[in-house]
């Protein structure tokens, strides 16, 4: 397997989940890591690079964690096909590491003789030998390579130790293969596993448990009462940190690009380029990036969760909650990922061994508010709410999260009836890993990544839509002397957006939403984020740097807006519609097309985006309908 | 400490046994996880999911799942 020197070699790491793969991938790699996907499956390739002390270059691919190579789930069908080569697009690596959580060997080992018997060159990255010493485990790595007839690089890759050692293993010429064999059968490798922990890693005599600092933790937070209250308590914390946090970030982008927009209006002539760029671009697209602070703070704490161990923690205690509507404690992790993203928290389904269990979350995981929407809730409980303490208004998007989360579980228990049973029953399993200091460089990069993600896709899909947007409000252009040529609001009415939004108003109606904001609905189906900059656009608000009178205008321009008979259009009871809407209502095409991989069925994407669709409609128009009827304006 | 063998679902909170067999059909994800014979194991806790302690790495394991998990006295 060895390549000419002139070119790259692919390394692979492997290893159990919470062995530290990733940890020493960033280490190995730090900013030049990219993700993409394999082919024909949308399963994250990490891919990086890094260079050995003799100066090769070297690529790295992060496969995805997995216990054995007899794979059950999605992502372990992965790694497995990667390492034996029969995965499209992508060569047999040539070497392997194999990264083993030093405390864990007689779990994990089995991996690594699994990898052995592939015949590929294996170097076996001995993590967490801190806390394998302090849990009792007597290492000797010279014995265990001798035993396993590869090199052992031992590790605390949270630490950076082991890194440059590791490096040193993988220079040219790389690993001889391991001259040892073994009956590669279940019975056989246990036996071998045996041997190898009787010299290399035994336990002392006082391994027995003990109570560490983890269990401490542990007996708060995953007991029956002090563990719920303390997940609520984050939970909201989390959305309070959402609002307050964000207020003068957001504050800042605000003042940005309303001073580009006076810029603009003081450099350029009056005219039609002019309005493009500073109603259209600058308008627009500052509507959707002053998201961009509160957005960076939901992956912060959805990160830290995951990163110090708390996540598992809320999976066992959401198991007993999940279990009731069909599904368990492991649809925790993809539905909380959904917050953030629902195409990341779909993937993360192909951890859920249950096929049944994979098939429903994906189907109900577009219900748990997304990132996306977050500006359209933000500005709707201001308008709602308006002047209320930080609290009420985390509390009030507390209460929308929660209703996006419920119907998603009373779906998921309706389903669970319709759907055929598994043919091989699976239960609930879940490793607690120890509680971790928080990687706060790791963090950062990841938050770094989301929303460079999220300011490309501002910068072309946004900055698409919002042209466009500008466009259909803009032309055709009234007449010269005519009313609609004195009147902002008139020749808005007559452009084609404003006929656009006449034709699809007796649907609208119905909802409580006039015309304006029904194109805004129909526009947010292309991207939830452009709701607010229509907004802006077809009240043709004007940017002012005073940020309160700004949003007081829209806010007044909503308020004042009547039908033609002179009832006021956005009462209390018309955003409550429009909440209830955008909680529902399937808006993400993106997500369609991975939901349509991931199930490997047209159908069932399309079932669920005119379904979710209906039901957001039927739902609105439930609110707004039966709230008149009970008197509420 | 009863001598004979029982199940990890049966035996109390905070002791520590040895697991000698697999009973049932789900024996598979066990082996998955890296239980196998011989193993000791803590038990933690009881309840709807049963918290266990074995080769340093603590493990939620589902009641009927541990109900396939025999074991004796260390």
């Amino acid at each position: 397997m060895i390549t000419d020197s002139s070119e790259s070699n692919t390394v692979a790491l492997v290893g159990n989940p919470n062995a530290g793969k990733t940890t020493i991938f960033n280490a190995l790699t730090g900013q030049s890591q990219k993700v993409g996907n394999y082919s024909g499956v949308t399963v994250s390739e990490k891919s990086g690079k890094f260079h050995t002390p003799d100066g090769r270059k070297m690529n790295l691919i992060d496969l995805p964690g997995c216990l054995s190579l007899t794979p059950v789930s999605v992502d372990e069908k992965i790694a497995a096909s990667v390492l034996m080569g029969s995965q499209a697009g992508e060569k047999v690596p040539d070497v392997v590491v194999c990264v083993v959580d030093a405390s864990s060997l007689e779990r994990q080992l089995r991996l690594v003789l699994e990898v052995i018997e592939l015949g590929l060159p294996t170097v076996l990255a001995l993590n967490m030998v801190d806390m394998a010493e302090s849990g009792g485990v007597r290492l000797d790595t010279a014995l265990l390579s001798e035993e396993l007839g590869i090199p052992v690089v031992p590790m605390q890759a949270n630490k950076g130790k082991g890194i440059i050692e590791l490096k040193q293993a993988l220079r040219m010429p790389l690993p001889a293969l391991s001259k040892h064999h073994w009956d590669a059968t279940y019975e056989g490798r246990m036996s071998k596993i045996g041997v190898i922990i009787e010299a290399a890693a035994r336990r002392s005599d006082s391994d027995e448990y003990s109570h560490t600092t983890s269990d401490k933790l542990d007996s708060w937070f995953l007991h029956p009462f002090t563990g719920w209250l303390s997940f609520i308590v984050i939970m909201l914390s989390v959305f309070w940190s959402i609002f307050a946090l964000s207020e003068a970030p957001m504050g800042m982008v605000e003042e940005a690009f309303g001073g580009l927009g006076n810029w603009v209006n003081s450099v350029m002539p009056e005219g039609d380029l002019r309005s493009l760029i500073v109603d259209g671009v600058i308008a627009g697209l500052g509507g959707t990036v002053i998201f961009l602070p509160q957005i960076m703070i939901l992956f912060f704490f959805i990160g830290l969760m995951e990163t110090t161990g708390y996540m598992s923690r809320a999976a066992y205690l959401m198991d007993g909650v999940m279990t009731k509507v069909g599904l368990s404690g492991r649809a925790f992790l993809p539905l909380l990922s959904s917050h953030a993203c629902a195409i990341p928290g779909i993937m993360a389904t192909r951890t859920i061994p249950s096929a049944k269990e994979r098939f429903i979350t994906i189907l109900i995981a577009p219900w748990m508010s997304c990132s996306a929407r977050i500006p359209v809730y933000t500005t709707l409980i201001l308008l709602l709410l308006p002047g209320v303490s930080f609290l009420n208004k985390a509390l009030m998007m507390l209460g929308i999260y929660s209703v996006g989360i419920i119907t998603g579980f009373i779906a998921a228990k309706v389903l669970r009836t319709r759907i055929p049973a598994d043919k091989e029953v699976s239960h609930f399993m879940l490793e607690l890993p120890s509680y971790r200091a928080p990687q706060i460089g790791y963090l950062l990069r990841q938050i770094a990544s989301r929303a460079w993600s999220f300011l490309k896709r501002a910068g072309t899909v946004i900055l698409g839509l919002t042209i466009l947007l500008w466009a259909l409000q803009t032309y055709p252009k009234p007449d010269e002397g005519t009313a609609a040529a004195e009147d902002s609001a008139l020749a808005l009415e007559q452009s084609f957006m404003g006929m656009a939004g006449k034709t699809v108003e007796p649907v609208m109606k119905p909802l409580g939403y006039d015309w304006r904001m029904g194109t805004a609905v129909i526009a947010s189906f292309a991207a939830r984020e452009v709701f607010v900059s229509n907004l802006m656009i077809t009240y043709s608000i004007e940017e002012d740097d005073d940020e309160d009178k700004m949003n007081q205008s829209l806010r007044d321009k909503l308020v004042a807006s009547t039908w033609p008979d002179g009832r006021k259009i956005y009462t209390p009871l018309t955003i409550l519609s429009l909440l209830v809407f955008f909680i529902y209502a399937l808006q993400c095409l993106p997500t369609t097309v991975v939901v349509m991989r991931e199930l490997n069925s047209k159908k069932w994407a399309i079932y669920q985006l005119v379904g979710m669709s209906a039901f957001a409609y039927v739902a609105a128009l439930s609110v707004f309908q039966i709230g008149k009827l009970l008197g509420f304006e | 400490m009863a001598k004979e063998t029982q199940t990890l679902t049966s035996v109390a909170a905070g002791d520590t046994w040895r697991i000698s067999a697999f009973v049932g059909g789900e024996c598979k994800q066990l082996r998955e996880m890296g239980f196998c014979e011989k193993l000791k194991v803590t038990k933690l806790s009881n309840g709807r999911n049963i918290i266990c302690f074995t080769c340093g790495t603590k493990l939620v394991l589902n009641r009927k799942l541990a109900d396939q998990v025999l074991v004796i006295p260390v």
